[in-house]
């Protein structure tokens, strides 16, 4: 059931309580997991924090914990299958779950006891009503005991009328049955509908700043966190711009009540204070911890508007920069290091020749934050910063390590890691460029029909990143849209597309992720999900549907090519 | 409930320091009368001033349930007084506190968004602290190589007294040795290790 008071009904029950916090793994689900954790250290709540990656590892985390804990609260994760038959609790355990994950599945949301849902009940949830799907049982036993009772009422009646009581029953029963038939019938329509398409909805990390303001509780820093879990679902493209755009507005009202808080003419907040501003930057990624050049190159709008990948691009850009009136050696120099009269008016500057060459959209609202004299960061930086962190491919490190590690690089006090983060998540920047460069220029991407597919081989250099989902499904979505920027052919426009990347070489498996088509008026509906489940089924294909996005799959790579094919005659 | 504090690493020999600050309770629904070492606590009510340790209300404020009223020396015209004062004077002024540089870090390290001005506060606390510890140099100096018996400093405070304690003990010791093996009667060409 959907949470209304999510003071009274979600904080003040696990008050004197000990939680279990099973988080996911992505930045949204870190945010929201820094701000519940400081809640909970101002009241000295005991809680357990339990990373999670997939389904399994879920189970895996409930059953270890399940003797100790009563309430679970599930970040990021649970909300979109049926959670009571997939773990089988106990009668007493009560799950609360704030996960952006949409559909939400029926069962959880119709079940009143042991499922809490900490989401907001916007319009866009769609759920189909309770008479639609459930069925009581009672109405048809209430037909069979009135047909009962008319017989019952005439006893000796003649055996002429016995007769049409007879076919009246019999009738009536016919009836019923086919009732129920199309009643199912319409039932499995209505539930496939609903859960036909996969999309995300709002900000878990926002959730719990509202409920944080709900008890007057909110500081600065869960305000950041809040933010960056917002720009998290930004960068990944997982949101409508016309979404994010209405979320930024929300934050932004909380932004101006922070900043008046302290402020005065007389009294100026100490330079250490964390100050949260409202940025219209440039969509240039870590451009300020970068060079200007470098962050030219390496962002997917630029790098597509452009078509950096050709020659001509290389030329364009030239004559962009020269347009500007940038010399190319300050452009190279980190960003802190360039000219201030350049820096000055460098955002309006790239604006207007940015419009020159049809780049109408290079600046996006944003915020930044400011503490100390060096300190500023942007959102989409810290964004940057940990999910390279979250992500890492080192050998010795566990998902747990890594975890905590970006748990960390979010928190103001752990600057070194999160300066570690931005280098790592330049190189994987730099990768997936040239990764992209290399899969247009190779062709390597093929269409299918229905949908456009692209498989990385095994000796593509830096493949190690792309075995993991996230930076997989980043390199999916810079490479549509460079193959939409460079494709002539105007139907594959149009079309979802499919990615296949080894994930595990001793164990011969592949990791699939399907993203849908590029469009400026997207509405992020992926409906891979169930297409790979039937996909699987129809061809008993080895795959393990364990990540929370139904559209990520790990897939044998052997049986590779039925999968493929049986997607095909699926989807056309 | 002991107020126990280790702030640095030259105050090893300070276990336990309980001082006092001002603190002002707001949106707490605290009324407990607690009984620790020095004394009585609270009740605490909402909106009035409370004076309570310092570890308290620091604890408080990390929990967000307070708002620390900074003591009244900690103040920016104050503060520029002693400090003229201090560079004036040959010998040691009164100190605002005889805690003032440990309650300055503490409290703007955790409490900087309560305390008006506190960067120009930590400035002129420090630009105190670094006269002081130059005319204690300058006094410990003249000191050993004056080679006197005894000495009198007014107005030093523990922390002052501890970063020279170190340098000043082991100098005098090896003074000490020094001369001991300049008197005649002790071995020539011995020196006596401890």
């Amino acid at each position: 059931m959907f949470i209304t008071d999510i003071r009274k009904d979600f904080y003040e029950v696990v008050a004197n309580q000990r939680v279990a916090l099973l988080v996911a793994s992505d930045i949204d689900a870190l945010c929201a997991c820094k701000i519940l954790q400081a809640l909970f250290h101002c009241d000295q709540i005991q809680y357990t924090l339990v990373p999670v990656t997939g389904w399994q590892d879920l189970g895996t985390a409930f059953l270890e914990h399940k003797e100790q804990f009563r309430y679970f609260v599930l970040i990021n994760c649970g909300a979109n299958v049926d959670l009571l038959e997939m773990l089988q609790p106990d009668d007493d355990s009560i799950f609360f779950i704030c996960d952006t994950h949409r559909p939400v599945d029926v069962v959880n949301v119709y079940n009143d006891t042991q499922i809490k849902l900490l989401i907001k009940q916007d319009d866009d949830l769609g759920v189909p009503s309770y008479d639609d799907i459930f069925r009581d049982d009672d109405d048809e036993e209430g037909d069979d005991s009135g047909n009962e009772s008319d017989e019952g009422s005439e006893p000796s009646g003649k055996r002429r009328r016995f007769d049409e009581q007879y076919l009246v029953l019999l009738i009536l029963s016919t009836m019923t049955e086919l009732m129920l038939m199309f009643h199912l019938f319409h039932r499995r329509e209505i539930l496939f509908d609903y859960e036909q398409y996969e999309y995300h909805g709002t900000s878990a990390a926002m959730m719990f700043f509202e409920l944080a303001w709900v008890l007057t509780k909110d500081t600065k820093d869960m305000l950041w966190w809040a933010v960056i879990g917002l720009t998290d679902q930004w960068v990944h493209d997982k949101i409508t711009h016309m979404k994010y755009v209405t979320d930024i507005a929300t934050m932004q009202r909380h932004v101006s009540r922070h900043n008046h808080r302290n402020e005065d003419e007389e009294n100026s907040l100490s330079i250490d204070c964390m100050r949260i501003s409202f940025e219209y930057d440039l969509r240039l990624t870590l451009y300020q911890h970068w060079s200007l050049y470098e962050s030219i190159c390496n962002s997917c709008y630029t790098s597509c508007s452009f078509k950096l990948w050709t020659l001509n691009g290389q030329k364009k850009l030239q004559e962009f920069l020269a347009d500007m009136g940038l010399p190319l050696k300050q452009v190279r120099q980190k960003f802190n290091s360039m000219d201030m009269s350049i820096k000055e008016n460098l955002r309006d500057v790239i604006e207007e020749s940015s419009n020159k060459y049809g780049m109408k959209d290079i600046r996006i609202q944003t915020f930044g934050v400011h503490f100390g004299f060096k300190n500023r960061f942007l959102a989409s930086d810290m964004v940057h910063a940990a999910a390279a962190l979250l992500e890492s491919a080192e050998k010795d490190e566990s998902n747990s390590d890594n975890f905590i590690k970006a748990l960390d690089a979010l928190s103001r006090s752990n600057l070194e890691r999160l300066h570690s983060g931005i280098d790592l998540a330049k190189k994987k920047l730099m990768a997936v460029q040239q990764t992209v460069a290399s899969c247009i220029c190779t062709n390597l991407i093929l269409s299918q029909g229905p949908f456009l597919y692209c498989y990385l081989m095994e000796g593509t250099p830096d493949v190690k990143l792309f075995s993991k989902p996230m930076a997989l499904t980043l390199l999916c979505k810079y490479l549509l849209k460079a193959f939409v920027h460079s494709t002539r052919n105007k139907r594959c426009r149009l079309l979802p597309l499919i990615m296949a990347a080894p994930k595990d070489v001793d164990k011969g498996t592949v990791i699939v992720v399907g993203i849908p088509p590029e469009s400026e008026t997207s509405d992020k509906k992926n409906f891979f999900g169930r297409a790979f489940e039937k996909a699987a089924e129809s061809t008993s294909s080895r795959t393990l549907h364990d990540h929370f996005d139904t559209s990520i799959i790990e897939l044998k790579s052997e049986d590779r090519s039925k999968f493929l094919d049986a997607l095909i005659t699926l989807l056309s | 409930m002991q107020g126990i504090l280790s702030i640095d690493m030259k105050k090893r020999r300070h276990d336990r320091l309980a001082f006092y600050a001002s603190v002002k309770n707001f949106r707490t629904t605290i009324s407990l009368k607690s009984y620790i070492h020095q004394g009585d606590l609270g009740p605490f009510n909402p909106g009035l001033p409370v004076d309570v340790p310092v570890w308290l209300a620091l604890n408080l404020k990390q929990r967000q349930k307070c708002r620390i009223v900074p003591p009244e020396w900690m103040d920016v015209e104050k503060l520029e007084e002693m400090r003229e004062l201090e560079r004036k004077e040959d010998t040691f002024t009164p100190v605002p506190s005889p805690y003032y540089m440990e309650l300055t870090k503490l409290l703007l390290n955790h409490a900087s968004d309560n305390i008006p001005k506190a960067d120009e506060i930590r400035t002129l606390v420090k630009d105190i602290w670094d006269t002081r510890i130059a005319k204690l140099r300058l006094s410990a100096d003249s000191f050993i190589s004056q080679q006197e018996a005894h000495a009198k400093l007014d107005n030093l405070t523990l922390m002052e007294i501890n970063t020279i304690r170190s340098l000043l003990l082991d100098s005098l010791n090896c003074m000490f040795k020094l001369r001991s093996n300049l008197q005649p009667g002790s071995s020539k060409g011995q020196f006596m290790d401890y």
